[in-house]
């Protein structure tokens, strides 16, 4: 007879539960049934469900139904589950329409690959009776890296000189990272600004989330380059900047430097990828590289390592 | 290099079909001419399905698609008056093939572009012919653009892009 989730909340806790107990799932294939109080058994372990995750965009929060905060009853550790969810979507950036598929074989495929690297999130995957390949996470004790930086209470000049040379080395780190899955045939799919952390006692930049893939054929890497060049112009400019938030910089919009299309991204044309025209004590070998993904370009980068050749000598020249 | 050698290099795509219409025209009746046409395989990522046989069913129907591709326009430059004999196909499988047994050459995966010039090379093609789709800026820097790469990257040959 299967056990209860009273029952197996009384074999492993030692302090009363007092949240609401719900039902055992050994199929989680109906992700949307399941909630707080309810307990998953697969693999070696028994879950208990807290709540769903949420992702909290410009405050707002939306519910992420198939991953699960838990906690794992056998060490009492928190643990975040991902469970199979095959979503196609469209993503539109900015004019360009792309396909993504959210696969979690292609993300229990990369747990493994990269076990035991701190530039990456941690777990593994295993299946419940269904044959659902769910993820068992290590939390990452820490902030989203774009939110840390926004954090840091001072004028971007400042920023720049003592705060960005450290932070740009951890981030070619992080770039070296997503060169070592495309080494591996693999990429990461979703780079983007939530997705790198700043772990709280390392601060090590740690990878998030890699369960979705696009598919494109000439240029298998390109999102994920593209991914790092918006990373890159935000750590870079302590922000993005519209030509409305350039024109409050100025003070006054006859202050204002001018812009041509070519000065902002190719993918986002409202924001600024020319950020020495805003802030002129950038390098222009530091500039030199943004302007790679601006609507000026006719060079891109193709891969990882091309991007952070261009790279390594401007962290040289910021001493 | 061979000036006589053609290569087309096809995806299967209306494109692709124009770039080979526009190479039996121009050639048809000429007799000395010899015309390869090229499929670099590119397989539908596993990763879009949900498990292996599923991947498995979608690469041989891919498979499928490009075989009767390639074979129906080798029978329209043959039908434009150029020799049976003087015509070719080849098929460069990818090294990730669920279906691949071990072939000599096989592509892996990071540029079709290069691909495409590695095959011209070796076997000294002198003209390569490839279809362009037309894609913007921002197409061309998040897709990339296997005729542009080509026009950038060819070398001893002639390049033929048709649109």
């Amino acid at each position: 007879m299967t056990e209860t989730v009273k029952q197996i909340l009384d074999r492993f806790q030692s302090d009363p539960y007092m949240g609401r107990q719900g039902k055992v799932y050994t199929d989680t294939s109906d992700f949307m049934r399941i909630t707080g109080g309810d307990v998953l058994v697969f693999g070696d372990g028994h879950y208990l469900v807290l709540r769903d995750e949420v992702e909290r965009s410009y405050g707002v929060e939306d519910p992420k139904y198939w991953v699960k905060r838990c906690r794992h009853l056998e060490s009492g550790e928190r643990r975040l589950l991902k469970l199979v969810f095959y979503e196609k979507f469209k993503l539109q950036m900015g004019d360009i329409k792309i396909t993504c598929y959210r696969s979690p074989r292609k993300e229990a495929r990369i747990l493994d690959l990269v076990r035991g690297d701190s530039r990456f999130m941690q777990g593994f995957s295993a299946e419940d009776e269904k044959g659902n390949t769910i993820r068992v996470l290590d939390v990452v004790m820490g902030k989203r890296l774009d939110n840390w930086i926004y954090g840091l209470d001072v004028d971007h000049k400042t920023y720049f000189f003592e705060h960005l040379p450290r932070i740009l080395e951890k981030f070619i780190g992080a770039c070296e990272a997503i060169a070592y899955l495309h080494a591996n045939g693999e990429k990461h799919g979703d780079i983007r600004r939530d997705h790198l952390w700043r772990e709280t006692h390392t601060g090590d930049y740690v990878w998030i989330d890699f369960d979705y893939t696009f598919d494109f054929h000439e240029n298998p890497f390109g999102l994920d380059i593209f991914g790092l060049g918006g990373l890159l112009l935000y750590i870079v400019g302590k922000g993005f900047y519209s030509r409305s938030d350039i024109i409050s910089l100025s003070g006054d919009e006859n202050k204002t430097p001018d812009m041509e299309p070519g000065d902002f991204l190719l993918v986002f044309k409202n924001r600024l990828a020319n950020l020495q025209k805003v802030f002129p004590y950038i390098p222009k070998e530091l500039n030199w590289v943004l302007m790679h993904f601006s609507a000026g370009a006719s060079v891109y980068y193709e891969t990882v390592d091309e991007f952070v050749s261009d790279l390594r000598p401007c962290l040289k020249n910021m001493g | 290099m061979e000036t006589n050698k053609i290569l087309v290099a096809i995806d299967g795509s209306e494109n692709s079909k124009r770039a080979v219409e526009y190479v039996a025209d121009i050639v048809k009746g000429c007799r000395e001419f010899e015309v390869t046409l090229l499929h670099i395989e590119r397989l539908p990522d596993r990763d879009i399905f949900p498990d292996e046989d599923a991947w498995k069913k979608a690469c041989v129907a891919h498979r499928q698609k490009i075989d009767s591709f390639l074979s129906d326009n080798k029978q329209m430059i043959v039908d434009y008056g150029i020799p049976q004999k003087m015509v070719y196909t080849d098929y460069v499988e990818s090294c990730h093939s669920p279906l691949a047994e071990e072939p000599s050459y096989c592509s892996r995966g990071t540029s079709i572009a290069q691909d495409i010039l590695h095959v011209a090379e070796k076997e000294q093609f002198g003209t390569v012919v490839i279809g362009r789709r037309g894609v913007s800026k921002a197409e061309e820097f998040m897709f990339g653009s296997v005729s542009n790469k080509i026009i950038h990257s060819g070398k001893d040959c002639t390049i033929w892009v048709v649109q």
